[in-house]
């Protein structure tokens, strides 16, 4: 691989996060909301008491935030910190920093989000691999309506229908939250089986729906290539059926997949905001949804240029890696 | 040799297998971080509640320092400062706690304070006058920087330690308010912190909070020992001042989580299967339910109509008294008349409410002034529908209806109302009152926007439904929520969301301001003169009562705050919570 191509690629994703970046900063400010003023009404609201001074407060943690600068150099001093990766400190938090409310959610969300996209992944490729191999049963084949339908109905729709079902009506599964109330952390038994008990559900809402897109797209992929010389050939050749459908159809129809599953992990951190809502569950979907409600220009900052990086990283990664997934792919010169 | 087989890479096979254990690995990362387990406490030793949260998490896990911008004593830290004393308005009464007295001097410039001996803060350092007068001095000092700044700086000239025990105050103004003012009432009370901890901190930033310090230190029977985004555990400790001193009995509970709410299904769920003791308010269409499926739910009325109590916080419908031609209190009056009380309560209350003649609650305190104004009522009836009367004074104004039925001035301008609104009372009340007035040929319109604070308070808006944080013992709070101008209190920082300027009246709450809360017969005379100003000019138009629907589980512990037994009102987000807390009883 040429160092050239490389350091280019690294050239374009640096552009990229600063165009992304920019839009990030300018975005939140187009809403000509004042955050600072508003989060102490809020609270003076909360209380039902308007407190003296709100004016005066709002000035001064206008000037704490530097909201009171140019915008000009707002902006200077945003993209200087983007660089150091310090977010600053939350708006509707403070004292409490992005980084440190960031580092919270973070996992929840990663582990989340990371086991349901890789176990979607999983079976809706196999799914969608079978669907369209003959030697297949054909049973397999009434998987197909349920999974369009599937496929077509939003993560937090399917997961207020199981919350309804599994949830409320059969009591079978927690309703929200990471784990149960009054439970402490540990590693113990106990306590990572509370936590996979309480992911059940909004994992279950989120691989429901995405199997059925993975499943769809690798039936596509598996038609297109089991109509390829080579594939004709092995066939020719009387190689056993499970040989021509592993090696010579999964295997190449399998590559557009790894890509659309690269972005995907990329997007982890975006989450799926309305599920981890809705499940209560503490990730970074339910910080962002909230930044975004209380107009928290540095956390919906922090969040989003996070995203922006982890989506950069991945097609980034995604491009430097594929001579190692795909042998026929080299950035060597001829 | 192909690039991908050669010895010493990793070969694809490898390079997928890492990669998807790498991603199974990921389910665990919630997991990662242990902690030390407290010691087991049992259920029916527990109370676990439910409060806001946002979307299901808490954001100020960490923030125990209630005068940091970004943290509320409505979340716990309310349980960890003790206060000087408590107020309940359900009861009328006071309790001096950390206080054992305090006098004014006849001028009420100068504020003496005696402080109980034997209190000791968690840390085994003794609690002093010290730590009030700091405490005070530093509010003065940082000002705008903290909740309570403005409200101390505006008033106190110095806090002064006379001996441990004695804490002077002067005042640059007459200030008979001033010991009130720092009482444990609803969200209103200056927080006392422990110098020792707190004079080598920035107090906008400092969050009072490390398990293993055992912060925040305390002289309350409570210890954080847990907080995260989901929960917030506290437990109590062994030893208490307070039951020592006989002023009150250990608490009972010895476990208090801290939930955040998730949502009113979830919530309600929680509820029915007794996994949560007690919660932030639920709508009345929910609580008949939450009834029927766990009976040991009750609320203040029990399970009767209002499912709850009157808040201190009546509501009204305001509208920008600078804006024409709302400017105009005959046009109030006929915006009054056209709205039918009886219909928001049931519709948008579903029964359950009372309407507000006046912006003020009808507590204990309270009811003789409302009482002594009834006459002033009844010839202004603040309640009326009366459709033909608010006819009849646009017609007289020169209004006329136009061809599609609304109101219309000479010009042929419509009479528009657009009303924002927030929260429970706007998603309850605003389709309701604007239907209303839109049958009666007014071009009202409602909506919720999001910078709905920004806009009230700094005047922007035609009309908006909002409530009076105002009085709950005598009329002042509520009064001065009216006031354009005071000379009393020199660079007052005023409320006035309606707008409204009246000389007469703002030299009335002047009066009322430096006058003794004790002296009720001078207070009700200028009670009454305010009133026979604002009623007649109706600034506001007067809605509902708010209450406060708050449901609590007998199953594991009784003697609540109920209209039986109205030792206080039950929000444990007040800075009352401490009472509640006395008071509960194990059913088991």
């Amino acid at each position: 691989m040429q160092l050239a191509y490389v350091a280019k690629r690294c050239g374009v994703f640096l552009l990229i996060v600063w165009l992304a970046a920019t839009l990030n900063f300018f975005l939140p400010r187009l809403s000509g909301q004042d955050p600072v003023r508003e989060k102490l009404l809020q609270q003076a609201q909360l209380g039902g008491y308007v407190q003296a001074g709100i004016e005066a407060m709002t000035r001064e943690y206008e000037q704490r935030f530097g909201l009171n600068q140019p915008l000009w150099s707002q902006y200077l001093a945003y993209l200087y910190d983007m660089s150091r990766l310090r977010f600053n400190y939350s708006i509707s938090h403070y004292p409490r920093t992005v980084n440190e409310i960031m580092a919270e959610a973070i996992p929840w969300t990663v582990g989340l989000l990371g086991t349901t996209t890789v176990l979607s992944f999983t079976i809706g490729t196999l799914l969608g691999a079978f669907l369209a191999w003959p030697g297949a049963p054909r049973s397999l084949r009434l998987l197909m309506p349920p999974l369009w339908a599937l496929h077509a109905i939003p993560f937090f729709l399917c997961g207020l229908i199981l919350m309804y079902l599994l949830a409320f009506q059969l009591q079978w599964l927690p309703m929200f939250g990471g784990y149960t109330a009054g439970a402490f952390p540990a590693l113990t038994l106990a306590f990572v089986g509370d936590v996979l008990q309480h992911a059940v559900l909004p994992a279950l809402s989120i691989i429901l729906v995405a199997t059925g897109g993975w499943a769809l797209t690798m039936r596509g992929m598996m038609v297109t290539t089991q109509g390829e010389d080579y594939v004709t050939f092995a066939e020719a050749k009387g190689l056993k059926s499970r040989t021509v459908f592993l090696r010579y159809c999964v295997r190449n129809a399998i590559l557009p997949q790894t890509t659309a599953l690269a972005l995907a992990l990329g997007q982890i951190l975006s989450g799926a905001v309305l599920v981890e809502v809705i499940f209560a569950y503490p990730g970074i979907g339910t910080v962002l949804f909230h930044a975004i409600r209380e107009n928290d220009h540095f956390l919906i900052q922090g969040i989003v240029f996070s995203v922006i990086v982890a989506l950069g990283v991945a097609t980034l990664l995604l491009d430097v890696l594929y001579p190692w997934l795909d042998p026929r792919i080299t950035y060597r010169r001829a | 040799m192909p690039e991908q087989d050669r010895p010493g890479r990793l070969s694809r096979r490898a390079f997928i297998q890492a990669g998807l254990l790498g991603a199974g690995a990921t389910a665990l990362l919630p997991i990662s971080v242990p902690v030390a387990k407290p010691r087991d406490i049992p259920r029916n030793r527990t109370l676990t509640l439910v409060w806001t949260g946002r979307e299901g998490r808490w954001v100020d896990h960490e923030l125990w320092n209630p005068y940091a911008i970004g943290a509320n004593h409505q979340s716990g830290p309310g349980m960890f400062y003790e206060p000087l004393a408590y107020y309940s308005a359900f009861a009328d009464k006071e309790y001096l706690w950390l206080a054992e007295s305090y006098a004014y001097s006849p001028d009420f410039k100068e504020l003496t304070i005696k402080t109980r001996s034997g209190i000791t803060w968690s840390d085994g350092v003794p609690f002093s006058a010290e730590d009030v007068a700091y405490t005070l001095n530093s509010l003065r000092d940082l000002g705008p920087k903290v909740r309570w700044g403005v409200d101390v700086q505006q008033f106190m000239q110095e806090a002064r330690v006379a001996d441990p025990n004695t804490v002077v105050i002067t005042f640059k103004v007459p200030a008979p308010r001033f010991f009130y003012f720092m009482t444990y009432k609803y969200d209103i009370g200056v927080y006392i912190v422990p110098k020792h901890i707190f004079q080598d901190q920035d107090w906008t930033t400092f969050k009072h909070f490390d398990v293993d310090k055992d912060w925040p230190v305390t002289t309350s029977p409570w210890q954080v020992v847990f907080a995260s985004p989901e929960q917030k555990i506290i437990d109590r400790r062994d030893e208490w001042w307070a039951a020592r001193a006989g002023l009150a009995p250990m608490p009972r509970v010895e476990r208090n989580i801290w939930l955040p709410s998730a949502g009113e299904q979830q919530l309600a769920q929680a509820l029915i299967t007794n996994q949560v003791d007690y919660s932030t308010s639920l709508l009345p269409t929910t609580l008949p339910t939450v009834f029927r499926q766990n009976p040991k739910i009750i609320t203040h009325s029990g399970q009767k109509l209002p499912y709850g109590y009157m808040d201190w916080w009546p509501s009204s419908l305001y509208v920008n008294n600078e804006q024409p031609p709302f400017n105009d209190k005959d046009i109030r009056w006929a915006l009054s008349a056209f709205i039918d009380r009886q219909q928001i309560i049931d519709v948008g209350w579903a029964g359950a409410a009372e309407p507000s003649p006046l912006p003020i609650p009808a507590y204990p305190a309270l009811r003789p002034y409302i009482d002594s104004v009834k006459d002033l009522l009844a010839q202004y009836n603040t309640l009326e529908f009366n459709p033909k009367k608010g006819e009849e004074i646009l017609s007289k104004k020169g209004w006329k209806k136009d061809r599609s039925g609304f109101w219309a001035d000479t010009q042929g301008s419509r009479l528009t109302l657009e009303i924002i609104c927030t929260g429970g009372l706007g998603s309850a009340v605003g389709p309701v009152i604007s239907e209303q007035l839109k049958r009666q040929g007014v071009d009202a319109s409602f909506s919720l926007p999001p910078d709905f604070n920004v806009r009230f308070q700094q005047g922007q808006y035609i009309g908006a439904l909002y409530g009076h944080g105002g009085s709950v013992t005598d009329p002042y709070h509520t009064l001065r929520l009216y006031q354009s101008a005071s000379l009393a209190v020199p660079g007052a920082h005023l409320v006035n969301f309606t707008k409204w300027k009246n000389e007469a009246y703002d030299k009335i709450v002047d009066e009322v301001f430096v006058t003794d809360m004790k002296d009720t017969a001078k207070l009700m005379a200028l009670f009454r003169q305010a009133m026979e100003i604002w009623i007649p000019e109706l600034p506001d138009i007067p809605l509902t009562h708010f209450y406060h629907r708050i449901p609590m589980n007998t199953t594991y512990w009784k003697n609540w705050p109920t209209a039986e037994n109205p030792y206080v009102n039950g929000a444990f987000w007040h800075l009352t919570y401490a009472m509640v807390l006395w008071n509960l009883q194990a059913t088991q």
